[in-house]
């Protein structure tokens, strides 16, 4: 079902990011990825190649226009279109701490990577989708996104930025055949968590256990679903069926 | 060379995007040229709704605008390069401006590349370099390293997204399709609610200038281009349902003519490159309009704008455009031909 499709991911040197690649790499997906550091994004590059899948890996900072231009640049010269965006790239900033310890700088610079980077991606992406009908975005949000947690500082507020990206996209989007959504993966045990709740103490599911909502989403089964959020740990998708 | 000759004053070079004089990209002029009559009408570009109907095609190149302007350096000596057409996955014609290069030594770039001179392009004074990288590698070292092609009127280094039109998506233009830039998304929204669908195809433009009063000749002048199915699909429907198909820009022309010519005059999906010259001996078999700007006397794409009007015609709206003070090149005004 996704054969051929050509899915583009950020931040995928790790953590979800990197389980998504491998798992559409899996699916027989053409595979765009982009990662800061070029070092564990050529690795997840040949893990990809070692499952026989093509892949375009670009290193770049994805809140840079440049950097963004350049990755998309590369990725559609070498497969002509993209299908799918993921928009995955994101940091957590400094924390756990209150707002009111909050550096003024890395507030700012959560913001510029979690929420300027979606649009800057997304902008750069819907050209392509919009002159052909037809696209998924699909946008990473968290639980943080819609309700305020203590001590999650800018990243927190950046996921509302994202959920209210999403919606107006989806809005303005209406009918053109592209489609953009979000998923709240919830709590995995990635970097990212370990950095939001430190020595956690509860199990944590792993990234790689819950894919069938991008699968899903990715699909052609999804072709009129635009602006939903799902959450990943809850959505369980048999392929060859509907969802909605 | 044109016998339609006429002289662009300085003040009429476009030498900035109109969105740095506050206003928005489809604000630009429009001149509405009768095919048949000659008659002009002056508008802005946004009214180009008001212009079409219902049913009407307009198909624009998205092929994408790449930073072909590198840096060359030959021992001591710096020299510009400008990509102007890629030959194979390594291999591109080129144009060094000025002559002050060894044509047996390897040229380097920074970050370890360098290109070989390996024999002529395909017309005087373009040259054939091989680089040694390519594909995804080549294209990512470009954008580190090229900037836009900018010509002797533009004074400010505009980035290379200012030479990019709204829809663009497929790199491979070493300029600007620049027919399209008026376009926003707000406006191909307004068209295609009225019915008016828009779509694409793909020609990657070569370099439109070599220097020293030098043009392109179109049929030493290959262009690779793409047309997808359904812009073809859309094509036959709007030709058997007898609405117009109107060209943005002269390069959509030279794709769709290229097809229709090389199919018998059907319109179907191809790929290729075409060297087709298109003048006011002609016969269009698919573009009933076209969209452009306002070209130089000495360029090829006026013999193209005479397969659409004649010469007479042409000219008249031309002396039209200077007096109101239109914009010449590709942050300028528009030229709707119907």
């Amino acid at each position: 079902m996704l054969n051929n499709k050509v899915i583009m991911i950020t931040g995928a040197s790790k953590g979800l990011g990197k389980e998504l690649a491998l798992q559409f790499a899996r699916e027989g997906a053409k595979l765009a990825i982009t990662a800061r550091n070029p070092g564990p994004l050529s690795i997840v590059e040949k893990e990809i190649r070692a499952l026989g899948a093509e892949v375009v890996a670009t290193a770049g900072d994805m809140s840079v226009p440049g950097d963004v231009d350049r990755f998309v640049s590369v990725s559609e010269e070498a497969f002509g279109r993209i299908d799918v965006l993921i928009n995955n790239a994101s940091i957590f900033g400094p924390g756990p701490r209150l707002l009111s310890d909050y550096p003024e700088d890395d507030f700012l610079e959560v913001l510029r990577v979690n929420a300027f980077n979606p649009f800057i991606v997304t902008k750069r992406v819907l050209p392509g989708m919009m002159m052909k009908n037809a696209g998924s975005i699909i946008n990473l949000t968290s639980e943080a996104g819609k309700t305020g947690f203590a001590e999650w500082g800018a990243y927190g507020i950046s996921k509302f930025a994202v959920e209210g990206l999403t919606g107006t996209w989806s809005d303005e989007l209406d009918g053109c055949g592209v489609r953009i959504n979000m998923v709240d993966p919830g709590e995995m045990d990635t970097g990212m968590h370990d950095k939001a709740v430190p020595d956690c103490d509860y199990p944590l599911a792993k990234p790689h256990e819950h894919m069938d909502v991008f699968l899903y989403l990715a699909s052609d089964a999804a072709q009129n679903v635009s602006g939903k959020r799902f959450e990943a740990q809850e959505f369980n998708w048999k392929q060859g069926e509907e969802n909605e | 060379m044109n016998d339609t000759a006429f002289d662009i004053p300085p003040h009429l070079n476009a030498a900035a995007p109109v969105e740095f004089t506050g206003k928005s990209r489809d604000e630009v002029k429009m001149m509405v040229l009768n095919r048949r009559t000659g008659g002009c009408l002056h508008t802005r570009f946004q009214q180009l709704p008001d212009h079409l109907s219902k049913g009407d095609l307009l198909v624009v190149n998205n092929s994408r605008t790449i930073p072909a302007s590198l840096q060359g350096k030959q021992g001591d000596r710096v020299f510009e390069v400008r990509l102007s057409r890629k030959v194979s996955s390594n291999e591109w014609d080129a144009l060094i401006p000025g002559s002050i290069y060894d044509t047996a030594l390897p040229i380097s770039f920074g970050d370890g590349v360098s290109a070989a001179m390996v024999g002529k392009g395909s017309e005087q004074p373009l040259v054939r370099l091989a680089f040694t990288i390519e594909s995804a590698a080549f294209y990512d070292f470009l954008y580190r390293k090229g900037q836009p092609i900018r010509y002797e009127y533009i004074d400010v280094p505009w980035p290379l997204d200012q030479y990019q039109t709204v829809y663009g998506s497929v790199p491979g233009s070493v300029e600007m399709a620049s027919a399209g830039r008026a376009f926003t998304w707000k406006l191909i929204s307004q068209l295609r609610g009225a019915g008016i669908e828009v779509v694409p195809l793909q020609l990657h433009a070569g370099l439109s200038y070599y220097g020293d009063d030098r043009w392109p000749s179109p049929k030493h002048h290959p262009e690779e281009y793409h047309l997808p199915h359904g812009t073809a699909e859309a094509i036959r429907k709007a030709k058997t349902e007898g609405n117009r198909v109107i060209a943005v820009g002269t390069t959509v022309v030279r794709a769709l003519e290229t097809v229709a010519a090389e199919h018998a005059g059907n319109l179907v999906a191809a790929k290729g490159v075409t060297d087709l010259y298109i003048t006011k001996e002609s016969c269009l078999r698919v573009a009933d309009g076209l969209l452009t700007g306002l070209h130089e006397p000495q360029a090829s794409h006026l013999d193209l704008l005479k397969a659409f009007v004649s010469d007479e015609h042409l000219f008249g709206a031309y002396q039209n455009a200077l007096a109101k003070g239109y914009m010449w090149h590709e942050f300028g005004d528009m030229n709707l031909i119907l």
